[in-house]
């Protein structure tokens, strides 16, 4: 059972770090002169950061994890909130 | 007789673990280049768009380096970089928007 275990965990982590790596590849893939390219990064973030949560479920860490998961999604709205009604003309 | 050694059984899976754990650190370093370099960019909005994926990629690979190392005050650090890295983006963004 502790194997089965360990491989799932192995498994998760290998796959939250595939997802990690396609999120950093999105995220300098595109210049900045399209329109609207921030709304985009921070949807790519998130899957960053959900795989990091997983993660960090599958390293034993569950505190942070919920601490995290609570967390992101209001930063993620308060940027792109701020960038909507912001004084930020570029971009 | 032959006799299995269960050792080098466990050995493997232990093997397996520490693996993908270095996998995923390669993985956060490259997360956290790219993050960086998205900070760089010229608008401000950029620069807390970058931090904020930045700060969960070091806390994931200080939480990784404490089970690789043992280095156990990395938990601190990750605690205090989880929690105040969203606060300090959402505090910033509110500044941006204004009040």
């Amino acid at each position: 059972m502790a194997d089965i275990i360990i491989l799932i965990k192995s498994a998760v982590m290998i796959i939250a770090a595939v997802l990690i790596v396609l999120t950093a590849f999105g995220l300098i893939r595109y210049k900045d002169d399209m329109e609207r390219i921030l709304y985009s990064r921070v949807h790519m973030l998130g899957v960053a950061d959900m795989a990091c949560v997983v993660a960090l479920l599958a390293l034993n860490e569950p505190l942070l994890a919920v601490t995290y998961f609570f967390l992101t999604p209001f930063a993620s709205h308060a940027i792109a909130n701020a960038y909507y009604y912001g004084e930020e003309t570029r971009d | 007789m032959v006799r299995v050694n269960n050792d080098n059984y466990k050995g493997v899976k232990m093997d397996i673990l520490t693996i993908s754990e270095y996998i995923l650190m390669a993985a956060l370093a490259i997360y956290a280049i790219a993050t960086i370099r998205i900070a760089t960019r010229k608008t401000i909005s950029m620069g807390i768009v970058g931090l904020l994926g930045l700060s969960i990629s070091v806390a994931t690979l200080l939480i990784l380096v404490k089970n690789i190392y043992g280095i156990a005050y990395c938990e601190t650090i990750a605690y205090a970089l989880v929690i105040l890295g969203p606060i300090g983006t959402i505090a910033f963004s509110k500044v941006i928007r204004g009040w």
